[in-house]
């Protein structure tokens, strides 16, 4: 089960609730269909500029694995407030940790609410993933 | 049965050849196949290469930036294909990797009506890696076709949106800047382009159970594609890293 304080997109991203900012990060599934488990594969992360502002829908980032560049999204609007610069030069901590450590973005959002059309809880990312993998 | 579109754009310029294959991942939601060529032959740099990792960016007279990651390629006496289409499709569904061995299993297909045995490359590098040339054929992974000791297809992904955009190169020759892939002309001396181009369709069709419908790009592709060209091949995205 994945951790159940926080919500998901259908794109595997994950947001929690930060104080007054809320965390963005991917899931292990997104990882894993980049990478197949070689943490290796993982060879570059682009992440904003505190200060951009983010619409919902937002491409905030790229992430690179031998085989693919993927977009990294924001389900949610507001103003990159932190970026976990860590990720850029150790790109393994997302293999290792994305729930935590492999936190991506935070920002200062301009709704401090999870409850959005399209964000699911712990259990219907569960289902999501189940239903990929029947 | 499942119908594809397929685009036949030869000798297209190197701007509207990114340009194009950009407008198709976030066009049609229907997969579609292209197949194309390069007028003038051009390099390409990968979406996050550094432009000073590329010493052969220099000695070439066309380059372009590619949406998709890796390592650079010399558009030459190639066949280009891209494959555009959703994600959740059975192509593409799942992991990175299963997607590159189905899709690279039926270009083994196709190869080996020439007699080419290509094979995936699996654990061991390849006689022709190089360090330091920021070279796509001269950088091998586990997942990319090999015959006669070098790198001859090399492909890479972009997914965006819910869309993948496939996009690989089969050589059929050497360049003087990709002089070291594995050519099907090493193997099958009188290949000719047109003959590796219907091959391909057919493995295609037998392997993924689908058919081919020959079109035009739509007009709002075209359109995008036109509007798109002169980015790709703009000192500001060439240069951008």
């Amino acid at each position: 089960m994945r951790p159940d304080d926080r919500k998901y997109t259908k794109s595997h991203e994950w947001v929690k609730l930060d104080g007054d900012t809320i965390k963005i990060g991917i899931t292990d599934f997104a990882v894993t269909e980049l990478c197949s488990g070689n943490e290796g594969d993982l060879v570059y992360c682009d992440l904003p500029e505190p200060g951009r502002e983010l619409d919902a829908g937002e491409t905030f980032g790229e992430i690179e694995s031998v085989k693919a560049v993927a977009d990294l999204n924001t389900p949610l609007a507001g103003t990159v407030a932190e970026v976990n610069v860590a990720i850029e030069e150790h790109l393994e901590i997302l293999s290792r940790d994305p729930f935590n450590d492999g936190w991506m973005i935070k920002i200062t959002p301009k709704s401090k609410s999870l409850d959005v059309d399209g964000l699911m809880d712990a259990a219907a990312y569960e289902e999501l993933l189940a239903a990929k993998e029947a | 049965m499942e119908v594809w579109r397929l685009l036949r754009t030869w000798s297209g310029a190197p701007g509207y050849n990114m340009a194009l294959d950009e407008a198709l991942l976030l066009g049609s939601a229907r997969p579609t196949l292209r197949l194309y060529t390069w007028e003038p032959e051009a390099l390409s740099l990968g979406y996050f290469q550094r432009a000073r990792d590329v010493p052969n960016l220099e000695r070439a007279h066309a380059a372009v930036r590619r949406l998709t990651g890796g390592g650079a390629i010399h558009h030459a006496h190639e066949l280009t294909f891209s494959i555009t289409a959703p994600l959740e499709h059975p192509l593409y569904a799942g992991e990175v990797r299963g997607s590159y061995e189905r899709v690279h299993a039926a270009i083994a297909d196709a190869l080996a009506t020439f007699g080419v045995h290509a094979e995936l490359r699996g654990t061991s590098a390849l006689q022709s890696d190089r360090e330091g040339t920021g070279m796509c054929f001269e950088h091998s992974t586990d997942l990319d076709l090999a015959w006669s000791g070098a790198k001859g297809v090399g492909s890479a992904q972009r997914r965006t949106k819910g869309r993948v955009l496939h996009h690989g190169s089969i050589k059929l020759d050497r360049s003087p800047l990709d002089a070291s892939v594995a050519a099907i002309r090493d193997v099958a001396p009188s290949a000719t382009l047109e003959q590796v181009a219907e091959r391909l369709l057919a493995s295609f069709a037998s392997r993924f159970g689908v058919e081919f419908e020959t079109a035009e790009p739509s007009k709002a592709e075209g359109a995008r594609a036109s509007e798109r060209t002169s980015h790709f091949t703009s000192n500001a995205f060439v240069h951008r890293r």
